[in-house]
């Protein structure tokens, strides 16, 4: 028992060994590599766990992507998403950073903007990328913030939105020309979907109206729930976009309830993350698609285009943001409004459409004045 | 063109007023024993939590309901043992109770579900589906009747029995020796003991209730009102009980109808929402209701006091 512990102890710390070994020659190779666009070396530190659905398992499939195609070494490392799991956060960005073998240390989400300072200061010279969170934006040289733009996402989601509530051959589709959103609070974040949501909704049909509720609160379940049930009843809404965290779920609770109706979620595939009662109202879900926008950051740094230090917003045209086309899109959607939508996502592509945004200058007043002009 | 007052808006001022009425009832015989329990959205959000995860592992929203139930008086008789046994303020403990609430019911769901955060916050929605939730009930014949029974008819089983139990909460109190004894232990701990109460028991049974009648809350807010465990979702409903309470002076009847104004308040704020009014005007409507209700009635109060001193100076 004892012998076979200490083989395999001696085993583990030979494999120690050789692994180090190959992650410096890669990094060194790296290096070298880096000028003609080879082989980057990459850590993913992932604060939960994959599987989520979500962010998490959107950045790995990009990488793997990058990975497959020979562009970039990966490591993955799972560091848990508990209350217990968090002391370990900064640790291993220490370690990671310490190794030196990264030329990219990837890290995500409003958890890490306070840990990647600190560490990201430590190490001027190692570079590093946050997904979704633009905290300390600028702030230091060596780190890029990778956000979405809210208003492209809202366009398509609001172009597909307006296309469907004309479609009153699908169930649970009114003839009234109304839909709905559902918002956190009355600020430039939400009225940038919304602005998007306005906009796309009109292209289709200028006559749609747009019924807009904010929560003012991002928990109560249960009052979106109610906002829900009166856009449903008082204004006739027959889809509505919840953009409210896990407070919107109540406007998709309100709906299975009436029994009328449909659910588009926001940020990532809501259909694969709810029950089965509530996928099944869901249409679509505005996805910011963090796999993507990795692969755009790297495809940028290959063309020589580093954004170190800055804060990188991406839109339809960088495929950062885009909506989610299989399962119930695919079922109930028509063929008009799939090329409604496809159109809309090459229009933007194209800058033949520009969609307003509430951080514009004055944006975000001008969206709230929009807002109240096409009120039910 | 909206219209306030549709059929719909009277139906959910009680689908909004029912937690708050059993956290309201749960203050009312809280208060009369002589218990502060400002606990109540703390074991709300506990009891909410474990009655989602029960019915979700037992496929039965009934059992779901009954640990909810048992949870909450378990919460409940922890805090009694704090303050009556180990000798804590007991408005200490219901403050630890509501952090636990909210930050201990967040940790537990992490450790049990394995959710991971990513970008959306925890929630067991993922696991309800609709066969989960507490049923409603269309009443039979009240249902047919035209305005009345879009009102009354449809709503949760749990709407039902809450305000049964106003009924019931007046009978214990005022009909059954248990509440003879709770209201002495409350007026004057001594003067009970002296005649042979068991004034520690009293109060344990006094938290106990407290503790279920805010189960039934938490149970309303996780399987029925929404669908599911989510993160702070009581949202202060245990806080606005306790003002409920005290405007309805205390007793049953009076803090049901706290409740009710409160429902409306709510309801009201929603409905002015469909007219176009500002969301930040209309968010703080439920708050401004209950400041102006409990001016009304302190006033209310300060001249039947003044009225009672006087007819009292009077007979001396």
């Amino acid at each position: 028992m004892n012998k076979l512990f200490k083989a395999l102890i001696s085993l583990a710390l030979v494999a120690g060994l050789t692994a180090c070994g190959s992650g410096d020659s890669g990094s060194s190779s790296g290096n070298g590599a880096a000028a003609s666009g080879n082989v980057r070396n990459v850590a993913y530190l992932v604060n939960g766990n994959l599987g989520d659905k979500s962010f998490f398992d959107s950045a790995k499939s990009g990488l793997d992507e990058l990975e497959a195609a020979g562009r970039i070494t990966l490591n993955t490392i799972e560091m848990g998403g508990t209350d217990s799991d968090k002391p370990k956060w900064l640790s291993t960005l220490y370690e990671v950073s310490d190794s030196g073998e990264y030329d990219l240390i990837i890290c995500g989400t409003y958890q890490m903007p306070d840990n990647l300072k600190e560490v990201a200061e430590a190490y001027p010279d190692q570079k590093y990328l946050i997904f979704d969170d633009d905290t300390y934006a600028g702030e230091d040289a060596n780190v890029v913030n990778i956000v979405y733009k809210q208003n492209d996402l809202g366009y398509i989601v609001g172009t597909f939105a307006g296309s469907m509530t004309l479609d009153t051959s699908l169930d649970g589709i009114n003839a009234d020309k109304v839909i709905g959103f559902v918002g956190g609070y009355d600020s430039p974040v939400i009225n940038d979907f919304m602005i998007g949501y306005i906009t796309g909704a009109q292209s289709v049909d200028p006559d749609i109206k747009v019924d807009v509720r904010y929560t003012s609160d991002y928990v109560d379940t249960a009052k979106a729930k109610e906002y829900g049930a009166s856009m449903i009843n008082d204004s006739k809404c027959d889809i509505i976009w919840g953009v409210a965290g896990n407070a919107g779920n109540g406007a998709a609770e309100a709906i299975l309830e009436a029994g009328n109706g449909w659910f588009i979620g926001v940020d990532s595939d809501q259909e694969l993350t709810f029950s089965s009662d509530l996928a099944a109202i869901t249409l679509t879900s505005g996805l910011k698609n963090v796999g993507n926008s990795l692969v755009w950051v790297f495809d940028e740094w290959d063309a020589g285009n580093e954004y170190f230090g800055q804060k990188v917003s991406l839109g339809i045209a960088e495929g950062g943001v885009g909506i989610v086309t299989d399962k119930n899109y695919d079922k109930y959607a028509s063929d008009d409004t799939k090329a409604l939508v496809e159109a809309a996502i090459n229009n933007v592509n194209s800058g033949d459409v520009v969609v307003p945004s509430a951080f514009d200058a004055n944006g975000n007043e001008n969206a709230q004045t929009v807002r109240d002009s096409v009120r039910p | 063109m909206v219209t306030i007052f549709t059929t719909d808006f009277f139906f959910s001022i009680f689908r909004i007023a029912t937690p708050i009425l059993f956290a309201t009832l749960a203050a009312v015989i809280g208060e009369k024993g002589g218990v502060s329990n400002i606990g109540l959205e703390g074991i709300m959000m506990i009891s909410a939590l474990f009655g989602s995860l029960t019915a979700y592992w037992t496929q039965s929203w009934f059992i779901g309901l009954l640990i909810a139930l048992i949870v909450g008086c378990g919460v409940a008789l922890l805090m009694g043992f704090f303050a009556f046994n180990l000798k804590t303020d007991i408005i200490l403990t219901g403050t630890a109770v509501n952090m636990i609430g909210s930050g201990g019911t967040l940790f537990l769901v992490k450790v049990i579900t394995q959710a991971t955060e990513g970008k959306s916050l925890a929630s067991t929605t993922s696991l309800i589906t609709k066969s989960l939730q507490i049923p409603s009930w269309n009443i039979p014949l009240i249902s047919s009747i035209p305005v009345l029974g879009k009102v009354i008819s449809g709503h949760s089983i749990l709407t039902y029995l809450a305000f049964l139990l106003v009924w019931l909460t007046w009978v214990l109190l005022y009909r059954t020796p248990l509440g003879l004894n709770i209201r002495s232990v409350g007026e004057n701990p001594n003067a009970a003991s002296s005649v042979g109460v068991s004034v520690l028991k009293i109060r344990y049974i006094t938290i106990a209730i407290t503790g279920v009648l805010a189960g039934f809350g938490g149970a309303y807010m996780s399987m029925y009102y929404a669908m599911g465990w989510s993160l702070d979702m009581v949202a202060g409903r245990g806080f606005i009980a306790l003002a409920a309470q005290a405007m309805g002076a205390g007793e049953p009847l009076g803090s049901m109808f706290a409740a009710l104004i409160f429902g409306f308040a709510q309801a009201l704020g929603i409905k002015i929402s469909a007219m176009g009014v500002d969301s930040n005007l209309v968010a703080p409507i439920p708050y401004i209701v209950t400041i102006i209700s409990l001016v009304i009635f302190a006033v209310v109060q300060r001249n039947n006091e003044k009225k009672r001193h006087s007819a009292e100076a009077l007979q001396k």
